[in-house]
């Protein structure tokens, strides 16, 4: 085991070489470069332009500015934004990244649950007319044209209802005066979310043990009503109360763009849950549980949709993988200055360090879960260790 | 021998045959299943109407080209004076005034002889659905129905060079992956390590930047990066299912070659998932188009998502439903053929996944 | 004379498929004493285990009871409403089902699973008592406490099938249904697990139906039996009675199928052609293609199936008695 994952990690820093390469020969093949456009300003001596690729050193003939680069990259210099000069990638995604996951994070958790739940429901009516009609929903919620829903949605109730902000991820004015920065508040809310969810899972784990089921769901509820409260004192003492506010309209900014994502996003979960359930409902287990007499409820929630939760888990794990790169498009359609939009930014502008960077850390972050997947998928699910050892 | 072979023939078919009714039996069972083909068939007799109706001469290609086409839709309209102050018995607030079927003298800069009181005509782009033009025209006089059925040619051209060219790839590589193991195995699975680890959106626009697409290139570049990616790996786990399986075993103890082993044995049992894989992959391909001509980043004549960027960039789709036919045409036929195919995925799953088949 | 616990009649049950109606149980009377073991032997695809999944109700969806009755304790169980049914499953009848591998939940305990069928039934127990009450069974059925706290996939496929037999004893069921309990097993355990059921039969004095496709096994755990083929009961009655007179042909075939370890050495005959498709039903004798030496009647579909009292407490069907 140990061999296997020395030989995995090798071949990955391989793999993760030729990525580097490619990408920055990707980069290089789009016709011009990043300061192509001071050519067309009359007003600089013609030497300027030479002079700037000589700073950048993209004066420098390819093959040697590749190799520059890779070198650099793994003593950990990731150089300079060419766009926004002083700061350097590693900056820039610092800022930017908090404000995806705080969105998208809410999107998955709200996504995952509803999808579940739909998805659950879906494969226990199986055959019957309401099932029919809300798959059929979800494939066309999972298939819609995305953008084109997208701005539907934007027009409808941003702009004919009134009701959501468009086009921006904050009200510029409210924070004006702010004395910190919208990034302060984004980890905050983040650490937040994190923090609740953690909690949830903790309470939901801990009274796994109790015997009897009525005492079990009510404490459950307990606890959940202890987090809400828990949450009101957080937001209404001390340091948070004076950020309450712009997290309140960080929030008002995020609601549009977490519903129409949510939308789309849930459909996959949901109807990746009813084919798993479909095909869990046909074990044994499952007629040795009806056998012993449980009710039909308990047969779904704690039967069938426990197992059914391992595939589900694993391309959940996979979505999140895909965050940063999903990001892209939805954050184009709201204006909402986050890593997809650096991502684009940085490849339309040529601005390859900021581009190779946001490449590399999205590369770096799917290489990591497709190792920790491979490893691990053997031990998430029982029956995978079972069928690997006949 | 021959007429063994003759006989072994028609066996062969008819067992094709049957296992084909059966199939058709199971996949007719599919309620989902049949609603996805429904709509699959439905935008394919729209791909092949058009050319009839162009061949045939009941379109005439200088009105209804989905490109060239123009056609001048005149309506005429009385030319009235707005008043400055409202509200007048005529018209409550300023927007109401031009009414329907009205034109505001002051918006006619070109025509200096009008009066208040006259008649106008005005060139309707874009004009609203009528007889001539089931779904209305587009800003340039152009035939939304003809455009749609023009993109429905261009989504299955797309969906299927793509969806074939990308699971023909990830089939042969899952299986010889599964098959020869080792370094061969350990290669491909990095290389879709390497494609996964592209964010893909990101890579499409580069290559767009380079590389002017078409509509064939853009087929071969989804069907590449399709073919190289997950589903290798998908495929390969299956592949291995199947060749441990007694079948393979005994085709090798009796002396099977290697290849033929892989060609007769594990790639037919291969080939339903992949199928199946091929089916999901149109909707992939169909939604990747639709976004990178919605972006404007193809270089292609028409297209549902050019439609909509057309839309989009006219500011169409901001004046909410007031032009309804250049908005939601498009949309809702790139939504309603990818959830057909995956619908009709779907029902294919049931014939194949003997597992969930109700009966 | 102890009375009859279980008591099948006239039973018919059906599944709607594509290629039509499969009649898979046709005009099944049978009854089950308190403490007595019953066998129902056949081949593969006669309809025993839908038989068994009938008598607890857990027939699939597209199976339809279309006539007939199953008393469990004077309770009719053939109508009754899913509620209804959870307190009878597990409390009064409970089933070993075949292939104990795939019995168990691989995401939840042995012991857990165990106690949700206890708490489902006994409401008001506490933990401990539950523990104990497993720990109790597994005793029985020799296992360690220690199974308790693992997972499935970590037990070996002997050990699971007791677990299996614990958990069928765990809401002291009236009657088991033990339906191939040793398929998958090697030998040297299936041997133990059948002397671990039989054990168990005669400590607790349980009701057991046993079902199997290997009539030596039947001939070794049970007082009575019945012989099924394509869906109906060709002879039924005590098991010495019918291992020392068997009367239909088909039981005939079956016994002279079987090699016996003691006794005198006879030459094994196999039985010819394949079980009659079930779809759209069968009207008259269903063995007559397959019997060796079919009477005319039998041949031309005279004589309809019907159980005859040949001697006291044995019935064969009228058609293929004495011939073959």
């Amino acid at each position: 085991m140990v061999e296997y994952i020395i030989r995995r990690t090798l071949q990955m820093i391989v793999v993760f070489f030729i990525f580097l390469v490619s990408s920055y020969l990707l980069f290089n093949a789009i016709p011009g470069n990043a300061f192509s456009n001071l050519l067309l300003n009359p007003n600089l001596p013609p030497d300027a332009y030479q002079k700037v690729l000589e700073t950048y050193g993209l004066d420098k003939p390819l093959g040697e500015r590749v190799q520059l680069y890779v070198v650099n990259f793994f003593k950990g210099d990731f150089g300079y934004s060419y766009k926004y000069f002083p700061k350097t990638p590693i900056e820039l995604i610092a800022e930017r990244l908090p404000r995806t996951l705080m969105l998208f994070s809410v999107v998955n958790i709200v996504a995952f649950y509803t999808g579940f739940f739909i998805g659950k429901i879906l494969a226990w009516r199986r055959g019957s007319k309401s099932e029919t009609w809300i798959t059929i929903t979800s494939v066309f919620s999972y298939t819609v044209f995305y953008p084109w829903f997208a701005l539907m949605m934007l027009w409808f109730f941003g702009y004919k209802m009134g009701w959501f902000p468009i086009g921006k991820f904050l009200y510029p004015e409210k924070w004006y005066d702010a004395p910190f920065d919208s990034d302060v508040i984004f980890s905050m809310m983040i650490k937040f979310t994190l923090v609740v969810s953690l909690l949830q899972f903790f309470a939901y784990t801990a009274t796994r043990g109790i015997e009897a089921l009525s005492s079990r769901r009510n404490i459950r509820f307990a606890s959940l009503i202890a987090i809400f409260i828990g949450s009101y004192f957080y937001w209404n003492t001390g340091e948070a109360l004076a950020r309450k506010p712009y997290a309140a309209d960080i929030a008002y900014h995020m609601i549009l763009p977490v519903m129409v994502v949510t939308i789309v996003a849930f459909a996959g979960t949901a109807l990746l849950t009813r084919t798993t359930m479909m095909e869990v409902l046909k074990e044994d287990y499952i007629l040795t549980a009806r056998a012993k007499g449980i009710s039909q409820k308990r047969i779904r929630d704690r039967h069938a949709a426990r197992t059914a939760l391992l595939p589900v888990v694993t391309s959940f794990i996979f979505t999140i993988v895909t965050i940063i790169d999903g990001s892209v498009l939805t954050e184009q359609i709201f204006s909402w200055p986050g890593m997809g939009q650096l991502l684009l930014q940085a490849v339309l502008e040529e601005d390859i360090p900021v581009a190779m960077a946001a490449f590399s850390f999205v590369g770096v972050f799917a290489l990591i879960a497709h190792l920790i997947a491979d490893i691990s998928y053997s031990y998430l699910d029982p029956r995978i260790r079972v069928k690997s050892q006949g | 021998m021959e007429i063994d072979n003759a006989k072994e023939k028609d066996l062969q078919k008819k067992l094709r045959r049957e296992s084909f009714k059966r199939n058709w039996k199971l996949f007719s069972q599919s309620k989902l299943g049949m609603i996805g083909l429904g709509i699959v068939s439905l935008f394919l007799i729209l791909a092949l109407l058009q050319p009839f109706l162009f061949l045939t001469g009941i379109w005439s290609e200088s009105i209804y080209h989905p490109v060239v086409g123009y056609d001048q839709i005149i309506e005429e309209k009385l030319v009235v004076e707005c008043p400055k102050e409202y509200p007048t018995p005529k018209y409550e607030t300023s927007f109401d005034c031009p009414a329907e079927g009205e034109v505001q003298k002051k918006m006619l800069y070109l025509a200096q002889g009008v009066e208040v009181g006259d008649m106008y005509d005005v060139y309707l782009q874009p004009a609203p659905p009528s007889s001539k033009h089931i779904l209305g025209t587009d800003s340039l006089g152009r035939d939304v129905f003809s455009q749609i059925m023009e993109g429905s040619q261009v989504a299955f051209v797309l969906g299927l060079l793509s969806a074939t060219l990308g699971v023909g790839i990830s089939t042969i590589l899952g299986t010889i992956a599964a098959f020869f193991g080792g370094r061969i195995d350990a290669y491909l699975m990095r290389q879709s390590d390497l494609v996964l680890m592209l964010p893909t959106l990101p890579l499409l626009f580069i290559i767009s930047a380079f590389a002017e697409l078409k509509i064939w290139h853009l087929a071969v570049v989804l069907g590449v990066l399709g073919g190289l990616g997950g589903s290798v790996i998908t495929i390969k786990s299956q592949a291995l299912q199947v060749k441990v399986k007694p079948f393979v075993d005994s085709a090798r103890i009796t002396g099977g070659s290697q290849r033929k082993i892989m060609f007769s044995h594990v790639l037919p049992n291969v080939a339903p998932l992949a199928l199946l894989f091929m089916v999901f992959s149109v909707t992939g391909a169909i939604a990747s188009e639709s976004v990178l001509s919605f972006l404007g980043l193809l270089n292609i004549d028409m297209s549902w998502g050019l439609m909509i960027y057309l839309s989009q960039t006219d500011g169409f789709i901001f004046s909410g439903l007031e032009y309804w036919w250049l908005i939601l045409p498009a949309g809702l036929s790139v939504t309603f053929l990818a959830g057909g195919f995956y619908l009709v995925g779907r029902g294919l799953d049931d014939v194949f996944n003997p597992r969930l088949r109700k009966r | 004379m102890s009375k009859d616990i279980l008591v099948v009649d006239n039973l018919n049950m059906h599944y709607e498929t594509l290629e039509g109606k499969v009649m898979a149980v046709n005009n099944v009377t049978f009854s089950v004493k308190e403490g007595e073991s019953f066998g129902l032997v056949g081949e593969s695809g006669c309809g025993k285990s839908s038989v068994a999944s009938t008598l607890l109700q857990l027939q699939s969806d597209n199976a339809v009871i279309s006539s007939g009755s199953i008393k469990l304790d004077e309770k009719e169980l053939v109508g009754m409403t899913e509620s209804e049914l959870r307190k009878v499953r597990w409390n009064d009848i409970s089933i070993v089902f075949q292939g104990a591998m795939n019995a168990w939940n691989p995401v939840i305990k042995i012991g857990e699973q165990i106690r949700e069928a206890i708490r489902e039934h006994y409401p008001s127990n506490s933990k401990k008592e539950n523990t104990e009450k497993i720990s109790e069974l597994f005793k029985i059925v020799g296992l360690e406490d220690s199974i308790m706290d693992r997972y499935p996939h970590e037990l070996s496929g002997g050990m699971k099938q007791r677990a299996v037999i614990a958990l069928a004893l765990s809401c002291d069921p009236k009657i088991v249904i033990a339906d191939e309990p040793t398929t998958a097993l090697d030998v040297v355990i299936q041997d133990q697990i059948l002397k671990e059921i039989k054990k168990v039969q005669e400590l607790l004095g349980l009701s057991l139906i046993y079902i199997s496709h290997d009539i030596a096994v039947i001939a070794e755990m049970t007082d009575n039996m019945a012989v099924m083929y394509a869906g109906s009961i060709v002879e039924k009655g005590p098991t010495a009675s019918i291992f020392s007179n068997p009367r239909h042909a088909y039981t005939r075939l079956l016994l002279e199928s079987t090699p016996s370890v003691v006794g005198e050495k006879k030459k094994l005959r196999a039985l010819d052609g394949e079980p009659p498709s079930l779809i759209n039903g069968l009207d008259a004798c269903a063995f007559s293609p397959r019997c060796p030496d079919p009477s005319d009647d039998c041949k031309n579909g005279n004589l309809e199936m019907k159980l005859i009292e040949i001697e006291d407490g044995h019935w064969a069907d009228q058609c293929c008695v004495n011939c073959g």
